[in-house]
């Protein structure tokens, strides 16, 4: 069947385009006039030249802001995709158990990011926190107001509580999507455990993690709101993130200059990620299809 | 569309663009002696701190974005497998172009510092090496 071309659909679009263009492009080129100005406030600006980037490149605030940022993602993808796997093939796979635990499971996701925030923020304080409270009855001195190795604790298990079910439903997903016939095949030839997962699943799943890992990496990469409530990237700066560290200077400190070339760079790094992440995926969906 | 509408199509926009150079430098300023100040505010006092140089970038993105558009339209061309093992299109190649660059840049700041001279060419060898291989 012949369809008729029409690319007046395109004219539809128009309204999201115009939205976008006043809430995105817009401040984001002004961002970019900012990184290259300094200002006093009063909307006076004084041509700066690169001389913001230049500071922000070789700052070390700024390195150690990313140190600390790539530690944070590799940790949590170090447990959370294991974990969420693990979950993941633990999970009944039909009938009222497997609805119940897919629920369940879920019900972190849907928490707001700062929700998520203040229940950690609570529920790790000494006097009052249930964790807090009972860690110290137990004799172990935690405290993540003062103490950086516990802060870091608090924020990893933080977000291990809040984003392990994404993976483990991707995981899910990716697993029930193989035919049972796999499985016998594996049991006539007497297949390990191990190499059931090995050669059966892990291979089947490879997709879905992919994306789960690619998610992960992006949304930890850019990780604000919960840290920020539980310790407000302390103690010192030990728990300041590249946004947040991001957020004390723009709002913070004023210094709009520097604020701006530190988010532009970020905004590439971030803008790298997507674009592996999307091509990733279209190659992945092309192989599938071939 | 037939060749001489796309010819009206091209002249309207590059007149257009054109207009739009000539507007902007008209904006840039004169200090005292009548010296043209190219790093200056165009729009003195406005919030979204305009200058000479920046506006030139966008224009430059701007041209690009319409040239790669013109071009998708009146050749479509079939995408094709390079060095990175994905599949490209022209639109593809300038977009890890301009990204590549902007990295490119900021390395060289790392390293060396303030005039961009040596990361620009580097850009354009690897804008060239982008647009032949990938």
């Amino acid at each position: 069947m012949d369809k008729t071309q029409n690319n007046k659909a395109w004219f539809l679009v128009l309204p999201v385009l115009v939205l976008v263009a006043i809430s995105a492009v817009l401040p984001l080129m002004t961002v970019v006039n900012y990184a290259f100005n300094d200002t006093f406030g009063n909307n006076e600006f004084f041509w700066a030249g690169l001389e913001w980037f230049e500071e922000m490149v070789t700052s070390d605030r700024l390195h150690e802001a990313l140190g600390r940022q790539i530690l944070f993602s590799a940790i949590i993808l170090a447990i959370e995709v294991p974990l969420g796997i693990l979950i993941a093939l633990n999970m009944p796979k039909s009938g009222f158990w497997a609805s119940l635990v897919l629920i369940l499971i879920s019900l972190p996701l849907l928490i707001p990011f700062n929700v998520v925030g203040t229940i950690w923020q609570i529920f790790g304080r000494v006097d009052i926190g249930l964790l807090g409270h009972t860690l110290a009855a137990i004799g172990i001195d935690y405290n993540y107001t003062n103490d950086a190795i516990d802060a870091w604790i608090t924020v990893i298990v933080m977000d291990v509580w809040h984003w392990t079910s994404l993976v483990a439903l991707l995981a899910y997903a990716g697993l029930q999507s193989i035919p049972q016939a796999y499985y016998q095949a594996a049991k006539i030839d007497q297949a390990t455990r191990w190499s059931v997962f090995r050669y059966i699943e892990l291979p089947k799943m490879k997709g879905v993690l992919l994306i789960a890992i690619l998610l992960r990496f992006m949304d930890s990469f850019m990780i604000y709101t919960e840290p920020f409530v539980v310790t407000g990237g302390g103690p010192g700066n030990s728990t300041t993130f590249l946004s947040i560290d991001l957020a004390k200077m723009a709002t913070g400190q004023f210094d709009l200059g520097p604020a701006a070339a530190f988010s532009l760079m970020y905004f590439c790094v971030i803008l790298l990620i997507s674009w592996v992440f999307y091509t990733v995926m279209t190659n992945l969906d092309r192989e599938e299809n071939r | 569309m037939t060749a001489s509408r796309w010819n009206t199509l091209y002249a309207a926009l590059a007149a257009l663009m054109a207009a739009i150079l000539a507007l902007l430098l008209w904006a840039v300023p004169t200090d005292a002696d009548g010296v043209r100040e190219w790093t200056g505010q165009l729009i003195p006092g406005f919030w979204m701190a305009w200058s000479f140089p920046v506006a030139l970038f966008f224009f430059i993105i701007a041209c690009l974005l319409i040239i790669f558009t013109l071009l998708a339209i009146r050749w479509p061309e079939t995408p094709r497998v390079g060095i990175l093992r994905i599949e490209t299109t022209r639109g593809d190649r300038l977009f890890i172009s301009l990204l590549g660059s902007a990295f490119i840049c900021l390395g060289w700041l790392f390293f060396f510092g303030a005039p961009l001279t040596g990361a620009l060419i580097l850009c354009l060898i690897y804008v060239a090496a982008v647009f032949r291989w990938v």
